[in-house]
């Protein structure tokens, strides 16, 4: 309705501005300027019952959809919405939570294995060492030498398979 | 002059006309338009029922979720602890036994020790390493028999005093025989 009441003010306002051509053809230039303005604020008048129209939809627009927003039918399903993610989060947190658990046992493991490998080599290494001393007139320097340096680079590649080789090396040498 | 009376008459007559008969539909479809609001407020009601019932059953899923959740976390610290605390005692229980195996052959080369005690120590690590349950098994029996075999050598040695040049040989053999998985 209030769009229609717009369209005939601006239509009314187009038939007063053709008058006023009209009247200035005619030679009357009084009129015509008093119609020009009549038409002018016609027209302004529609212009702004537009804009009045458009405010007025967009409000009714926001105020129906905060109705609909804030309705208890939408709030429940927000809250429904909300528990199902909490549900899933916390899935994945366990999730999360048992890989970490582990991963620190994984790691605590390991580095005890690590100490124990690190004893193991030094007790070995010191065991070497003491044999080659006790061998050191019967071996040839050269070897005696080598072997000695095998000994340390063994222990500092932390190797303990190779360690236990040449352990066996000087034990056989030991008994022939 | 007359003719546009006449056409604003008759313009004005089909308007009357056309809100008459909206005024008729409205009349004769009242009761109808009733029900079916009456419906709609009905099975809006009837909606947000069954959405309440259904928010309340999920809220305490998931509460049984988090107590669930909760409760087996701590389960599983408790069983890795005690599963860290396992193997420090079974790498301390491989030490013992080398150190056993170094008192009772006296003659034993250390090499032969130390060979014994890391076999021992991959068979530990082999077993807590697999995730399959049957190899895990499998290699602990390994692990069982490998130490149970340590012991009777040892015990053999110091019960029947055999000779000071002797070395565990069934131990040795096991090591040789090597099996695979």
């Amino acid at each position: 309705m209030i769009i229609r009441i717009a369209l005939i003010l601006t239509f009314a306002a187009l038939t007063l501005f053709i008058s006023a051509d009209i009247l200035l053809l005619l030679t009357i230039p009084k009129l015509s300027e008093m119609i020009t303005q009549l038409g002018l604020v016609t027209l302004l008048s529609a212009f702004s019952l537009l804009v009045i129209i458009g405010l007025l939809t967009i409000s009714k627009l926001i105020g129906s959809s905060c109705i609909i927003y804030f309705s208890a039918g939408q709030r429940l399903q927000r809250r429904l919405l909300f528990i199902l993610t909490k549900q899933q989060q916390l899935k994945q947190l366990f999730y999360f939570k048992k890989e970490q658990i582990h991963y620190v046992t994984e790691h605590t493991r390991k580095r005890l294995l690590v100490a124990d490998n690190r004893q193991q080599i030094k007790t070995l290494s010191t065991a070497i060492s003491n044999d080659l001393k006790s061998l050191k007139h019967q071996l040839p320097r050269n070897h005696f030498l080598q072997l000695q340096k095998e000994n340390i680079q063994c222990r500092e590649q932390q190797d303990i398979e190779a360690l236990i080789q040449l352990q066996q090396k000087i034990a056989t040498i030991h008994y022939t | 002059m007359t003719t546009i009376k006449n056409w604003a008459l008759a313009l004005l007559k089909s308007f009357h006309a056309l809100k008459d008969e909206n005024l008729l539909w409205e009349q004769n479809n009242q009761e109808q338009r009733t029900r079916l609001k009456h419906t709609q407020i009905l099975a809006a009601k009837t909606l947000q029922a069954q959405l309440k019932k259904k928010s309340v059953i999920l809220e305490h899923e998931l509460t049984l979720l988090r107590t669930s959740n909760d409760a087996k976390v701590a389960m599983l610290k408790t069983k890795c602890k005690q599963d860290i605390k396992d193997y420090k005692e079974y790498l301390n229980s491989l030490e013992t036994l080398k150190n056993s195996i170094q008192n009772s052959f006296d003659h034993l080369p250390e090499a032969v020790a130390f060979t014994i005690h890391h076999h021992a120590k991959q068979l530990l690590n082999q077993m807590w390493e697999t995730d399959n349950f049957e190899h895990k098994i499998h290699h602990e029996l390994q692990l069982i028999k490998f130490m149970t075999t340590i012991h009777e050598d040892t015990h053999r040695h110091l019960e029947e005093g055999t000779s000071s040049e002797s070395i565990p040989e069934k131990t040795l053999r096991l090591i040789q025989n090597k099996p695979t998985f």
